[in-house]
Protein backbone atom coordinates (compact mmCIF):
# COMPACT_ATOMS: atom_id res chain seq x y z
CA UNK A 1 0.00 0.00 0.00
CA UNK A 2 3.23 1.97 1.09
CA UNK A 3 4.00 2.84 -3.18
CA UNK A 4 0.58 3.63 -3.59
CA UNK A 5 0.00 5.97 -0.83
CA UNK A 6 3.36 7.87 -2.45
CA UNK A 7 1.86 8.37 -5.74
CA UNK A 8 -1.25 9.89 -4.00
CA UNK A 9 0.93 12.36 -1.94
CA UNK A 10 2.81 13.36 -5.13
CA UNK A 11 -0.03 14.24 -6.87
CA UNK A 12 -1.44 16.70 -4.03
CA UNK A 13 0.25 19.83 -5.52
CA UNK A 14 -1.38 18.76 -8.58
CA UNK A 15 -4.42 18.32 -6.87
CA UNK A 16 -4.07 21.92 -4.64
CA UNK A 17 -3.74 23.83 -8.21
CA UNK A 18 -6.29 21.80 -9.70
CA UNK A 19 -9.13 22.75 -7.48
CA UNK A 20 -9.51 26.31 -8.67
CA UNK A 21 -10.22 25.19 -11.84
CA UNK A 22 -12.78 22.66 -10.71
CA UNK A 23 -13.93 25.91 -9.04
CA UNK A 24 -13.83 28.22 -11.61
CA UNK A 25 -15.35 25.32 -13.99
CA UNK A 26 -18.59 24.84 -11.73
CA UNK A 27 -19.07 28.48 -11.49
CA UNK A 28 -18.84 29.31 -15.12
CA UNK A 29 -21.26 26.41 -15.69
CA UNK A 30 -23.70 27.58 -13.13
CA UNK A 31 -23.69 31.18 -13.82
CA UNK A 32 -24.52 30.03 -17.79
CA UNK A 33 -27.14 28.08 -16.99
CA UNK A 34 -28.99 30.00 -14.22
CA UNK A 35 -29.93 34.07 -13.78
CA UNK A 36 -30.82 34.63 -10.37
CA UNK A 37 -27.59 34.78 -7.85
CA UNK A 38 -28.95 32.30 -5.32
CA UNK A 39 -29.69 29.59 -7.98
CA UNK A 40 -26.29 30.25 -9.37
CA UNK A 41 -24.29 30.02 -5.89
CA UNK A 42 -26.82 26.48 -5.28
CA UNK A 43 -25.59 25.37 -9.07
CA UNK A 44 -22.02 25.73 -8.72
CA UNK A 45 -21.94 23.76 -5.38
CA UNK A 46 -23.71 21.21 -7.07
CA UNK A 47 -21.50 21.40 -10.34
CA UNK A 48 -18.42 21.36 -8.00
CA UNK A 49 -19.50 18.06 -6.42
CA UNK A 50 -20.39 16.40 -9.42
CA UNK A 51 -16.98 17.11 -11.14
CA UNK A 52 -15.05 16.72 -8.17
CA UNK A 53 -16.35 13.20 -7.88
CA UNK A 54 -16.01 12.51 -11.66
CA UNK A 55 -12.53 13.42 -11.77
CA UNK A 56 -11.63 11.97 -8.12
CA UNK A 57 -12.95 9.00 -9.90
CA UNK A 58 -10.83 9.45 -12.53
CA UNK A 59 -7.53 9.96 -10.27
CA UNK A 60 -8.37 6.98 -7.95
CA UNK A 61 -8.64 4.62 -11.53
CA UNK A 62 -4.84 6.06 -12.60
CA UNK A 63 -2.95 5.80 -9.56
CA UNK A 64 -4.80 2.10 -9.79
CA UNK A 65 -4.04 1.52 -13.03
CA UNK A 66 -0.69 2.90 -12.50
CA UNK A 67 -0.11 0.42 -9.03
CA UNK A 68 -1.31 -2.28 -10.54
CA UNK A 69 1.05 -2.05 -13.97
CA UNK B 1 -35.23 30.06 -25.28
CA UNK B 2 -34.81 33.04 -26.85
CA UNK B 3 -37.89 35.23 -28.30
CA UNK B 4 -38.27 38.48 -30.18
CA UNK B 5 -41.26 40.84 -28.73
CA UNK B 6 -42.43 43.35 -30.24
CA UNK B 7 -41.50 47.16 -29.45
CA UNK B 8 -44.21 49.83 -28.19
CA UNK B 9 -43.23 51.87 -31.45
CA UNK B 10 -43.79 49.86 -34.68
CA UNK B 11 -41.18 51.62 -36.54
CA UNK B 12 -38.25 50.43 -34.18
CA UNK B 13 -36.40 47.26 -34.02
CA UNK B 14 -38.20 44.06 -32.10
CA UNK B 15 -36.66 43.34 -28.65
CA UNK B 16 -34.54 39.87 -28.85
CA UNK B 17 -35.40 38.37 -24.93
CA UNK B 18 -34.63 35.18 -23.53
CA UNK B 19 -36.38 34.01 -20.51
CA UNK B 20 -34.97 33.26 -17.14
CA UNK B 21 -34.62 29.35 -16.17
CA UNK B 22 -35.17 30.24 -12.45
CA UNK B 23 -38.51 32.51 -12.43
CA UNK B 24 -39.48 33.12 -16.16
CA UNK B 25 -38.77 36.20 -16.30
CA UNK B 26 -37.65 38.38 -19.79
CA UNK B 27 -34.21 39.20 -20.38
CA UNK B 28 -33.63 41.63 -22.82
CA UNK B 29 -30.43 40.69 -24.76
CA UNK B 30 -30.42 43.91 -26.80
CA UNK B 31 -27.96 43.39 -29.50
CA UNK B 32 -27.00 39.72 -29.02
CA UNK B 33 -24.28 39.72 -31.41
CA UNK B 34 -22.72 42.84 -29.94
CA UNK B 35 -22.94 41.62 -26.50
CA UNK B 36 -21.07 38.23 -27.41
CA UNK B 37 -18.58 40.06 -29.80
CA UNK B 38 -18.23 43.28 -26.07
CA UNK B 39 -17.54 39.34 -24.34
CA UNK B 40 -15.02 38.22 -25.97
CA UNK B 41 -13.02 41.56 -26.21
CA UNK B 42 -13.17 41.34 -22.05
CA UNK B 43 -14.96 38.87 -20.69
CA UNK B 44 -18.75 40.10 -19.00
CA UNK B 45 -19.03 43.06 -21.20
CA UNK B 46 -21.60 41.68 -23.10
CA UNK B 47 -23.68 41.41 -19.99
CA UNK B 48 -22.55 44.45 -18.38
CA UNK B 49 -24.16 46.12 -22.01
CA UNK B 50 -26.88 43.88 -21.20
CA UNK B 51 -27.37 45.55 -17.88
CA UNK B 52 -26.56 41.96 -16.43
CA UNK B 53 -24.10 43.42 -13.77
CA UNK B 54 -24.18 40.58 -11.35
CA UNK B 55 -23.45 38.15 -13.96
CA UNK B 56 -21.32 40.37 -15.41
CA UNK B 57 -19.00 41.16 -12.50
CA UNK B 58 -18.60 37.29 -11.68
CA UNK B 59 -17.52 36.46 -15.24
CA UNK B 60 -15.09 39.76 -15.55
CA UNK B 61 -13.52 38.43 -11.46
CA UNK B 62 -13.31 34.74 -12.64
CA UNK B 63 -12.43 34.77 -16.63
CA UNK B 64 -9.53 37.68 -15.94
CA UNK B 65 -8.37 36.26 -12.66
CA UNK B 66 -8.11 32.95 -13.76
CA UNK B 67 -6.33 34.18 -17.05
CA UNK B 68 -4.12 36.55 -15.14
CA UNK B 69 -3.78 33.75 -12.05
CA UNK B 70 -2.08 31.78 -14.99
CA UNK B 71 0.03 33.97 -16.94
CA UNK B 72 1.37 35.13 -13.22
CA UNK B 73 2.66 31.25 -12.29
CA UNK B 74 4.20 30.56 -15.39
CA UNK B 75 6.21 33.77 -15.27
CA UNK B 76 4.84 35.75 -18.09
CA UNK B 77 5.74 33.54 -20.55
CA UNK B 78 2.93 31.06 -21.34
CA UNK B 79 0.67 32.92 -23.44
CA UNK B 80 2.13 33.67 -26.76
CA UNK B 81 1.50 32.63 -30.57
CA UNK B 82 3.58 30.41 -32.72
CA UNK B 83 3.09 28.05 -35.26
CA UNK B 84 7.02 27.50 -36.00
CA UNK B 85 7.70 23.24 -36.75
CA UNK B 86 8.67 22.21 -33.03
CA UNK B 87 6.92 24.56 -31.37
CA UNK B 88 3.07 25.33 -33.13
CA UNK B 89 1.52 26.85 -29.70
CA UNK B 90 -2.19 24.82 -29.69
CA UNK B 91 -2.43 26.24 -26.56
CA UNK B 92 -2.97 29.78 -27.93
CA UNK B 93 -6.08 28.57 -29.81
CA UNK B 94 -7.80 28.11 -26.59
CA UNK B 95 -6.29 31.40 -24.72
CA UNK B 96 -7.15 33.70 -27.65
CA UNK B 97 -10.41 32.72 -25.97
CA UNK B 98 -10.38 35.09 -23.62
CA UNK B 99 -10.28 37.68 -25.81
CA UNK B 100 -8.15 41.39 -26.31
CA UNK B 101 -6.03 40.22 -23.30
CA UNK B 102 -4.43 37.80 -25.43
CA UNK B 103 -4.47 39.97 -28.55
CA UNK B 104 -1.10 41.41 -27.49
CA UNK B 105 0.53 37.34 -28.45
CA UNK B 106 -0.51 37.46 -31.56
CA UNK B 107 0.85 41.26 -32.45
CA UNK B 108 4.58 40.09 -31.26
CA UNK B 109 4.45 37.13 -33.02
CA UNK B 110 3.66 39.06 -36.13
CA UNK B 111 6.10 41.70 -35.46
CA UNK B 112 9.15 39.26 -34.21
CA UNK B 113 8.71 37.08 -37.43
CA UNK B 114 8.46 39.68 -39.77
CA UNK B 115 10.36 42.53 -41.15
CA UNK B 116 11.06 44.29 -37.74
CA UNK B 117 12.64 41.06 -36.41
CA UNK B 118 11.79 42.53 -32.55
CA UNK B 119 8.51 42.39 -30.45
CA UNK B 120 6.38 45.43 -30.68
CA UNK B 121 6.97 45.78 -26.63
CA UNK B 122 10.26 45.94 -26.52
CA UNK B 123 10.27 43.74 -23.23
CA UNK B 124 9.07 40.60 -25.51
CA UNK B 125 6.06 40.51 -22.70
CA UNK B 126 3.72 37.44 -24.75
CA UNK B 127 6.69 37.88 -27.44
CA UNK B 128 7.16 33.89 -28.40
CA UNK B 129 10.24 31.83 -27.43
CA UNK B 130 13.47 32.34 -30.22
CA UNK B 131 14.34 29.30 -32.41
CA UNK B 132 17.70 27.92 -33.05
CA UNK B 133 18.82 29.97 -35.90
CA UNK B 134 16.34 32.73 -35.39
CA UNK B 135 17.17 36.34 -36.55
CA UNK B 136 16.28 39.10 -34.54
CA UNK B 137 17.63 42.52 -34.57
CA UNK B 138 20.73 43.49 -32.15
CA UNK B 139 18.18 45.98 -30.27
CA UNK B 140 16.00 42.79 -29.38
CA UNK B 141 19.25 40.79 -28.56
CA UNK B 142 21.04 43.31 -26.10
CA UNK B 143 17.89 43.29 -24.34
CA UNK B 144 17.19 39.92 -23.97
CA UNK B 145 21.01 39.88 -22.76
CA UNK B 146 20.37 42.45 -20.10
CA UNK B 147 17.05 41.37 -18.53
CA UNK B 148 17.53 37.55 -19.38
CA UNK B 149 19.80 35.69 -16.59
CA UNK B 150 19.91 32.04 -19.04
CA UNK B 151 20.74 34.37 -22.18
CA UNK B 152 24.10 35.52 -23.05
CA UNK B 153 25.98 37.88 -25.38
CA UNK B 154 27.41 34.52 -26.64
CA UNK B 155 24.30 32.96 -27.73
CA UNK B 156 23.88 34.84 -30.74
CA UNK B 157 25.89 34.89 -33.96
CA UNK B 158 26.81 37.98 -35.21
CA UNK B 159 24.76 38.02 -38.68
CA UNK B 160 24.78 42.12 -39.41
CA UNK B 161 22.53 43.59 -39.19
CA UNK B 162 21.03 41.23 -37.05
CA UNK B 163 21.61 38.50 -34.66
CA UNK B 164 21.23 34.90 -35.06
CA UNK B 165 19.95 33.18 -31.75
CA UNK B 166 22.28 29.54 -31.00
CA UNK B 167 20.04 28.08 -28.47
CA UNK B 168 16.60 27.22 -27.82
CA UNK B 169 14.63 29.20 -25.31
CA UNK B 170 11.21 27.30 -25.00
CA UNK B 171 13.64 25.25 -23.56
CA UNK B 172 15.53 27.78 -20.98
CA UNK B 173 11.84 28.57 -20.08
CA UNK B 174 10.96 25.12 -18.92
CA UNK B 175 14.29 24.43 -17.16
CA UNK B 176 13.42 28.06 -15.54
CA UNK B 177 9.90 27.33 -14.80
CA UNK B 178 9.22 23.67 -14.50
CA UNK B 179 5.59 22.72 -13.81
CA UNK B 180 4.21 25.98 -13.27
CA UNK B 181 5.10 26.66 -16.94
CA UNK B 182 1.92 23.76 -17.57
CA UNK B 183 0.36 24.97 -14.66
CA UNK B 184 0.19 28.30 -15.79
CA UNK B 185 -0.40 27.50 -19.55
CA UNK B 186 -3.89 25.32 -17.85
CA UNK B 187 -5.13 28.41 -16.11
CA UNK B 188 -5.08 30.33 -19.29
CA UNK B 189 -6.23 27.87 -21.79
CA UNK B 190 -9.44 27.27 -19.12
CA UNK B 191 -10.34 30.41 -19.29
CA UNK B 192 -10.29 31.01 -22.94
CA UNK B 193 -12.67 28.04 -23.46
CA UNK B 194 -15.05 29.13 -20.06
CA UNK B 195 -15.07 32.38 -21.81
CA UNK B 196 -16.77 30.53 -25.12
CA UNK B 197 -19.64 29.81 -22.32
CA UNK B 198 -20.02 33.30 -21.69
CA UNK B 199 -19.87 34.78 -24.93
CA UNK B 200 -22.68 32.12 -25.71
CA UNK B 201 -24.66 33.47 -22.77
CA UNK B 202 -24.38 36.91 -23.59
CA UNK B 203 -25.60 36.13 -27.28
CA UNK B 204 -28.68 33.75 -25.89
CA UNK B 205 -29.53 34.25 -22.67
CA UNK B 206 -28.90 31.25 -19.94
CA UNK B 207 -28.92 27.78 -21.04
CA UNK B 208 -31.57 26.56 -18.07
CA UNK B 209 -32.06 23.11 -17.46
CA UNK B 210 -34.57 20.75 -17.87
CA UNK B 211 -36.15 20.08 -14.30
CA UNK B 212 -38.09 16.86 -13.13
CA UNK B 213 -41.39 18.38 -14.18
CA UNK B 214 -40.31 18.99 -17.57
CA UNK B 215 -38.73 15.14 -18.24
CA UNK B 216 -41.56 13.76 -17.04
CA UNK B 217 -44.14 16.00 -19.51
CA UNK B 218 -41.17 14.97 -22.47
CA UNK B 219 -41.54 11.39 -20.93
CA UNK B 220 -45.42 11.34 -21.34
CA UNK B 221 -45.16 12.83 -25.02
CA UNK B 222 -42.49 10.30 -26.37
CA UNK B 223 -44.61 7.66 -24.98
CA UNK B 224 -48.00 8.59 -26.57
Amino acid sequence: MMPLFAQLVDKVPGIFFGLPLVALASLIFAATHHEDPAEIRFAAIHWAVWLGGILGLVLAAVLLLGWMA
Amino acid sequence: MVAVAPRKNENSRPRVVAVSPDDGSAIDLRNPALAALLSWCVPGLGQFYQGRTHKGRLFMGAILGTFLAGLWLGGGKVVYASWKPGDTRWAYVCQAGAGLVALPALVQSMQLNGVARQPLFGSGFMAPPLAPGQYVSRSYADTLVRTDPDIDAEDFFDKPPLRQFRIDQVSIWHRRFGRWFEIGTLYTMLAGMLNLLVIYDAWAGPLGTPTDDDRKVHKKGTAA
